[in-house]
């Protein structure tokens, strides 16, 4: 209980008293019991009276202070940081919000402000009576950071962080680095190819003493909090050695006699079970598809590299932060979707940008010389019907730029596309000038009017109801179409489950605050960064990858973190650990824990949040919230309804 | 179905527009347009069928000859795709549709064949001069006996066939319908947009366009009235000094405008002459060229010293006939008729609707 109380009524210029009479709330609180000092003045905020506060409570040794001005969003911290420097531990303040809350909404009416102002003042009075000192939390880190997905953002985070001095851990699920970037042949808008970006970022992350890359590693669960993660990472063999001889592992290519669809090549080609990195994807060591290999011993006979002795590991890393850079899947429609796999001339987006990439001379799909090609733009994106609200952003651009390439690199080409209204934002709009002029076709329909494709006697055939011709029903043969497939979020990616992260309606990571804390998730320590996110181009992921490492590198920086506790804390006594408060948790904050010999529900203080999610849960009313306990609370209604 | 062909597009280009593709469908030409309405919306539309290679939609389509190319569209399009060098070209590419002979748009396409076709009818003249056929008195009776022939000709075998191709293509076909009073209650667009192009007045308000508006209307009354005197009152021969001083003054008044004409193509100061297709200048210089050569005709006539500087005369012809046999058939000179026969067919089909 504290007893001598100095309250300052602010007039705020005369934002507040021009409709409060001031001096009339000050001598109502005044008379408070615990009140030992009530001023008024012009500017609570002012550089003076701020130092004339410091002088009252040292010399009045004062135990609490109470200004009563503007929205605590604006100046709480101010007064805060006032009582500390007079050496009052900052719980020992309270703020009332006499301007938003009254002045400005009941300027109409004068006397009933005053009343209200004086009710808020003494509730505010009241609650800092029963304040409680608080001390921040201090956290051991481990200064290391777990960098989740070694694509163009997890590789470009990595090698910031250990610029800036992290130890970092790079793991990545596959066993060759450059996620996505490492399938695209040329790039727009600087024409380099991803076999460059990757060479570049790989040779960047190789050379650094401070980097562990792990690849075929995979997270399978996670432990701790904000500076003190610990990280169990399951890592796969490639059952090659790594001092694989080239020759003799070219012979054990054409020896395998499995062969399965290549993913690389989004399944339009076949590779073996054992199989070569393409040039774009390092580390240049070789791999057997497990899944796949039969086990019929012909490689091991032409290549003795091979160890089929190898075995999964798992070990465990600690970290300070987690990086999540996981990327995305192109979407893949479902059959029949404008004629997928039910028309043989049907494909994706990236299907046909490693066509383009994988042919030489001519451009052939199944035997066939390719002319005519029709691009639906949004499948998979702007879904009316299906999940998918959301534009991704980069696939009118990439759509537009490798039907461009196309031309470059083969003749007689037509290209046809059905859009839903062209979005080559930036500088990209230079590529959309430049396909119109070299003579593709641009449609447009809305959502409500789609295209349609279909075969008839072997001709494939385009129709839509273009709106840019006046809806005018317009049909197009073509040799191929291309599906303009959108990013989804990655699929078997648990890793949301592992690390508690919440996904947003479009099933991508949330951020905490999509303008002002992009890259933080709401479980402190662990940032996300590029695709995995939301749809992102290069220059988005890198961007971002860039400051979710900065973001990391601000939890594992010092030794020790400093937490501010606004938390849940459980009475032991009265506890049954009864399990509601756990299962209410968001954060995954409440374990039981024995104290003396009595197991009860326990409150790890670097995860929670305050949010009190846990307190209405509890049977027995155990919980509390720090600053917020149930008799300050009803203490401040009681002020608040007295007459 | 309407079908798409890219093949039309690049066929296009042959008479002149090169640009079209670039165009993102904002609509901007449109709206400048002084003349387009929302019952007649275009040049976008006109660029949209072009880039799809809507042939059929352009082949039934009005709307090229409603455009009297001011150059606000071109001017103002963000995407630098010249509209209206566009409908210009469509201009030149429905001549060629409606030619039953398939020589306007061989004589389009290629400055070669223009020349060809030019030479060989100086070798005509030039040779038939050599061979002393024809004394100078004959020359006179025939150049003016020939005049008369070819203007029937002509007429009779490639202009009314044409217009009817033309009625075919724009009426016909896609209205299927035909009331003969409408034709009748029509006709008074034919004349009035015939001899006045008033609908140009309305492309755009300001002065500079109403000074090219009269100086047109000036040349159209000229020549139509030069034709007249030389054809039907001899000129060359005539001895009334009213019809002498008039075929003067109206040789005098093509051979002025024309020349103000070159003079604007060449300093390309207007969207409406920054580009001059070969078909533009033949047209232009050889109606400049006429009525010079017939003023110098005459003039050498009063003076009588025609027999002496019979040169003259002889470029005269050869002009006259190249004139004749090239240009009014095949040429631009179709615009005239083909022009104000679109608002009078428009005209019609509006009725009928």
């Amino acid at each position: 209980m504290k007893k001598k109380v100095g309250v300052y009524i602010c007039h705020c210029g005369g934002n507040i008293s021009d409709y409060v009479d001031v001096e009339k709330v000050r001598e109502a609180v005044g008379l408070e019991e615990g009140v030992f000092l009530a001023k008024t003045t012009i500017f609570a905020c002012a550089d003076s009276n701020q130092k004339e506060m410091v002088q009252d409570i040292v010399d009045n040794e004062l135990d609490a202070v109470v200004v009563a001005s503007c929205s605590p969003k604006l100046h709480e911290p101010t007064f805060r940081a006032v009582t500390e420097r007079a050496g009052l531990n900052k719980s020992h303040y309270v703020h009332a919000n006499i301007r938003e809350q009254v002045s400005w909404p009941h300027s109409d009416n004068k006397l009933g402000a005053t009343e209200k102002a004086i009710h808020i003042v003494r509730s505010a009075i009241a609650k800092v009576i029963l304040s409680e000192p608080s001390e921040p939390l201090e956290i051991k880190t481990h200064q290391a950071v777990l960098v989740i997905g070694a694509g163009v953002a997890g590789m470009k985070a990595a090698s910031s962080l250990a610029k800036m001095g992290t130890q970092v851990y790079l793991i990545e699920r596959e066993h060759f680095i450059g996620g996505r970037i490492s399938h695209w042949d040329v790039l727009c808008t600087t024409d380099e190819t991803g076999k460059e970006l990757v060479t570049r970022l790989y040779n960047d992350i190789s050379s650094d003493k401070n980097i562990t890359l792990f690849t075929g590693a995979e997270l399978i669960g996670s432990s701790g909090s904000m500076g003190n993660f610990t990280a169990s990472i399951k890592i796969k063999p490639r059952y090659v050695k790594s001092a694989c001889n080239e020759n003799s592992f070219e012979k054990a290519i054409s020896a395998c006699p499995v062969e399965v669809p290549d993913e690389f090549n989004f399944n339009i080609t076949k590779r073996k079970a054992i199989y070569h990195n393409f040039p774009s994807e390092y580390p240049h060591a070789a791999v057997i598809d497990i899944e796949h290999c039969t086990r019929c011993g012909e490689c091991e006979k032409v290549c003795p590299q091979i160890d089929f002795n190898q075995h999964e590991e798992t070990i465990d890393l600690k970290v300070g932060s987690i990086l999540i850079a996981t990327g995305f899947d192109p979407y893949t429609p479902h059959e029949g979707e404008y004629g997928y796999q039910v028309i043989d001339n049907v494909i994706t987006l990236p299907q046909f940008k490693r066509l383009v990439a994988n042919s030489d001379e001519n451009l052939l799909w199944k035997g066939k010389t390719i002319n005519n090609i029709a691009y639906i733009y949004c499948v998979g994106s702007r879904q009316v019907e299906g999940e998918n609200k959301y534009c991704s952003r980069y696939c009118c651009t990439t759509t537009i730029y490798s039907a461009i390439r196309a031309n470059k690199k083969f003749e007689n080409l037509n290209h046809f596309h059905f859009t839903r209204g062209v979005r080559t934002y930036g500088k990209q709009e230079e590529l959309y000038h430049q396909a119109s002029k070299e003579g593709q076709v641009f449609f447009q329909s809305f959502e409500d009017d789609l295209p349609v494709v279909e075969k008839h006697n072997n001709k494939t055939i385009v129709k839509i109801n273009d709106i840019l011709t006046h809806k005018m029903p317009i049909e197009t043969e073509v040799d191929l179409v291309v599906l303009v497939t959108g990013m989804v979020p990655r699929a078997e990616n648990n890793i949301s489950d592992i690390l508690k992260i919440p996904k947003g309606r479009d099933k991508f990571f949330n951020e905490i605050h999509m303008k002002l804390r992009p890259v933080e998730t709401v479980i402190d320590g662990i940032t996300i960064a590029g695709a995995c996110q939301g749809p992102k181009n290069v220059v988005e992921s890198i961007n971002s990858s860039l400051s979710a490492a900065i973001k990391s590198y601000s939890f594992v920086r010092e030794e020790t973190l400093s937490v501010n506790t606004l938390t849940a804390v459980v009475d032991a006594s009265l506890c049954k650990i009864c399990d509601a408060c756990a299962k209410a948790c968001p954060f995954d904050a409440i374990h039981p824990v024995n104290i003396g010999n009595k197991e009860v529900a326990g409150i790890t203080e670097s995860v929670c949040k305050g949010c009190g999610m846990c307190l209405p849960v509890c049977p027995e009313n155990a919980i509390q919230l720090t600053s917020f306990t149930d008799n300050e609370v009803e203490q401040m209604i009681d002020m608040l309804a007295r007459d | 179905m309407a079908k798409t062909d890219l093949k039309f597009g690049k066929k296009l280009k042959k008479y002149g527009a090169v640009d079209f593709n670039a165009c993102y469908n904002c609509g901007t030409c449109t709206a400048v347009c002084a003349l387009s309405n929302e019952k007649d919306s275009f040049p976008r539309e006109m660029v949209r069928y072009s880039v799809l290679g809507l042939s059929e939609d352009v082949k039934g389509s009005l709307k090229p000859w409603l455009c009297y190319y001011c150059g606000e569209c071109t001017a103002y399009c963000p995407q630098e795709a010249k509209p209206g060098e566009l409908m210009m070209s469509l201009r030149r590419y429905l001549t060629s549709h409606y030619d039953w002979t398939g020589l306007a748009g061989l004589l389009y396409r290629n400055l070669a064949a223009y020349l060809v076709a030019f030479t060989l009818i100086i070798g005509g003249i030039v040779g038939l001069y050599a061979s002393n056929t024809f004394q100078f008195e004959e020359w006179m009776h025939y150049g003016h006996l020939f005049e008369m022939l070819a203007i029937g000709g002509v007429f009779a075998v490639i202009i009314l066939p044409n217009i009817i191709r033309m009625w075919y293509s724009t009426v016909w076909k896609p209205t299927k319908k035909f009331k003969l009073k409408f034709y009748f209650k029509a006709i008074s667009e034919l004349l009035v947009h015939m001899f006045t192009q008033k609908r140009s007045l309305s492309c755009d308000s300001d002065t500079k366009n109403k000074i090219w508006w009269f100086e047109h209307f000036v040349l159209v009354l000229s020549y139509l009235a030069l034709l007249f005197t030389t054809v039907f009152l001899d000129w060359f021969s005539a001895t009334n000094t009213i019809v002498v001083v008039a075929g003067y003054v109206f040789s005098g008044a093509i051979f002025v405008v024309t020349t103000d004409f070159v003079i604007r193509r060449m300093r390309k100061r207007s969207e409406k002459s920054t580009f001059t297709h070969p078909s533009d200048w033949f047209f232009v210089i050889w109606l400049m060229l006429m009525g010079f050569s017939a003023f110098a005709v005459r003039l050498l006539v009063d003076f009588e010293m025609l027999q002496s500087t019979f040169w003259v005369f002889l470029i005269h012809i050869t002009v006259l006939v190249q004139w004749a046999l090239i240009i009014v058939p095949f040429g631009k000179w179709t615009h005239f008729l083909y022009r104000s026969f679109a608002m009078y067919f428009d005209k019609v089909n509006k009725l009928s609707k």
